[in-house]
């Protein structure tokens, strides 16, 4: 087992035990782990993004290969810097206005293309088709997102959504039920979306146990172990001496 | 806290929640511990990504974005090894790259795990562009010039010189693209600046939490396929025939599910026990 690998999952183990000590109550070692991780992602994403940015597009282009063109996007990034100069702030809305109008000329048609009109034409499907000898047919079938029964479906769900959210009238009468079956479909669509978010969250937990599962193995010295009773000793410690201190009264 | 006189649903429901969490660390780790083998059922969504890939004809283009950072690594991690694992078996030209610079020294590291178990040869079989700034000006790009958005690979070599992308001018030469992203940019930005411009086939992968938010697009069959998080990547798993870690998190995976479905279920009963004995 390299060096590297033995060190990754000793560090890897500790930072994982630091950050789910919190399930006990917030603590030092927690506020540690939590720091460590916004510090070293800042620093890595800084480092990475000069590294590409300022030296290989940037830097290296113009001295080795002479592209001077690239001055003009630079000089456009600098006048953003000009906001720290009370006296010059006004030259960064030129390079605001650019980002601004080329961000929205970019993204306006291609969203309202794609998230719009695709899903409108989508939406509005054919309740009963005509095919061959058969004639008219609809099809019944739940599991297929293609069905008639499915286009249907999407159809009074669309609809009394859209009525929900529609308040110029009162919703009482026939409007009442109307705005009732769109809240019963906006409760499944947000039901769907918590069972994905735990699914989500319980993947992560996975994920964290199934390395400490591994990195309980003696090839890499068993930092799980170890470790775990280093914490939990260190969390014993913490709230023995949180009991002994007087509370501030300040 | 439980004090005197307190009825059982209100003790229930006054539960130190530290119980709780260990209940559901219990339900993760014994099956980690103890895997039962529960069946894994393949959903048409995965199997889209899986049957286009397998429809490819050997040395076709394959682009591979992996816009996801350590942060959604048990997710997606094993859905990137599985669909990198089939794109090599099938003798596909292997072009991954990121869109999100958090995720290049992990995205660098899988990439050339996979490839060397397969015995893969970086710039003849595969290559990692790395990160290019500007998110989906950078797909834009991609579609109007390869080149200029990446002159040169993760390993500083120029891209112009690289065997695997002879052919391969833009987007338009890719022959199917998969994102796997676990937020912006990512499946979305893909299918807006890239698909719908540049007029390749795509599929996504992404994290369960962007799941639902991403059907409509694979309903219209804007993309021809969705693998959502571990449950899809353990399903692509099943279907090469290569089992990873994805199919042994889903034992763990059904009884955590069972164990807040119980939990959901006893928790409605105290709360409307409790509300019928107050009247």
């Amino acid at each position: 087992m390299p060096f590297e690998m033995i060190v990754g999952a000793w560090v890897a183990t500790g930072l994982t035990l630091l950050i789910f000590s919190f399930l006990y109550k917030d603590n030092p070692l927690f506020k540690l782990a939590e720091h460590l991780y916004v510090g070293v992602s800042v620093g890595y994403v800084s480092v990475k993004t000069y590294d590409t940015v300022i030296v290989h597009l940037v830097v290296k282009p113009i001295v080795e290969n002479g592209e001077i063109a690239l001055l003009i996007p630079v000089a456009i990034g600098m006048l953003m810097l000009t906001r720290y100069v009370p006296k010059a702030a006004w030259m960064s809305r030129y390079a605001f206005a650019f980002i601004v109008g080329m961000g929205a000329g970019l993204a306006i048609p291609r969203t309202v293309s794609s998230f719009i009109l695709k899903q409108v034409e989508d939406t509005i499907r054919p309740l009963l088709s005509m095919t061959g000898s058969d004639g008219v047919t609809f099809s019944m079938n739940l599991l297929n997102p293609a069905s008639h029964l499915n286009a249907i479906i999407i159809l009074i769900g669309v609809s009394s959504v859209l009525f929900y959210f529609f308040f110029s009238i009162e919703h009482s009468g026939v409007g009442k039920a109307v705005a009732r079956t769109g809240i019963l479909f906006l409760m499944i669509s947000f039901g769907a979306g918590f069972g994905y978010t735990v699914m989500a969250r319980m993947s992560l937990l996975i994920g964290r146990l199934t390395d400490l599962i591994e990195f309980s193995d003696t090839s890499y010295g068993r930092p799980t172990v170890w470790l775990s009773l280093l914490t939990v000793g260190a969390l014993f410690l913490l709230a023995r001496r949180g009991r002994e201190q007087p509370p501030d009264i300040h | 806290m439980w004090m005197a006189g307190m009825t059982f649903s209100e003790k229930m429901l006054k539960i130190d929640r530290r119980i709780i969490f260990l209940m559901i660390g219990l339900c993760t780790l014994l099956p980690l511990l103890y895997p039962v083998g529960l069946p894994i059922k393949t959903s048409s969504e995965v199997r889209g990504v899986y049957d286009h890939i397998e429809s490819l004809p050997e040395g076709s283009v394959f682009l591979l974005s992996i816009d996801f950072d350590p942060a959604s690594k048990p997710e997606l991690y094993p859905q990137a090894i599985a669909l990198l694992r089939h794109a090599f078996k099938k003798n596909l030209r292997v072009i991954t790259m990121t869109l999100w610079v958090s995720g290049t020294g992990m995205a660098d590291q899988l990439v050339t795990q996979v490839a060397k178990e397969m015995g893969k040869e970086n710039g003849t079989d595969y290559t990692f562009l790395g990160w290019s700034p500007g998110g989906q000006a950078v797909i834009i790009n991609m579609g109007q010039d390869l080149y200029s958005a990446y002159p040169s690979d993760y390993r500083g070599k120029p891209t112009k010189e690289l065997p695997i992308l002879e052919g391969v001018r833009s987007l338009k030469d890719v022959g199917y693209m998969v994102s796997l992203g676990a937020g912006r940019p990512g499946v979305e930005e893909w299918y807006v600046f890239g698909k719908d411009k540049y007029k390749f086939e795509m599929g996504g992968g992404c994290t369960g939490v962007m799941a639902p938010g991403l059907y409509p697009l694979l309903r219209s069959g804007q993309i021809n396929g969705l693998i959502g998080g571990l449950r899809g990547a353990a399903e692509y798993e099943n279907l090469i025939g290569k089992k990873g870690k994805a199919v042994a998190g889903m034992d763990a995976q059904s009884a955590t599910h069972l164990a807040i479905i119980a939990l959901v279920i006893m928790c409605n009963l105290f709360y409307f026990s409790l509300r019928q004995q107050r009247g």
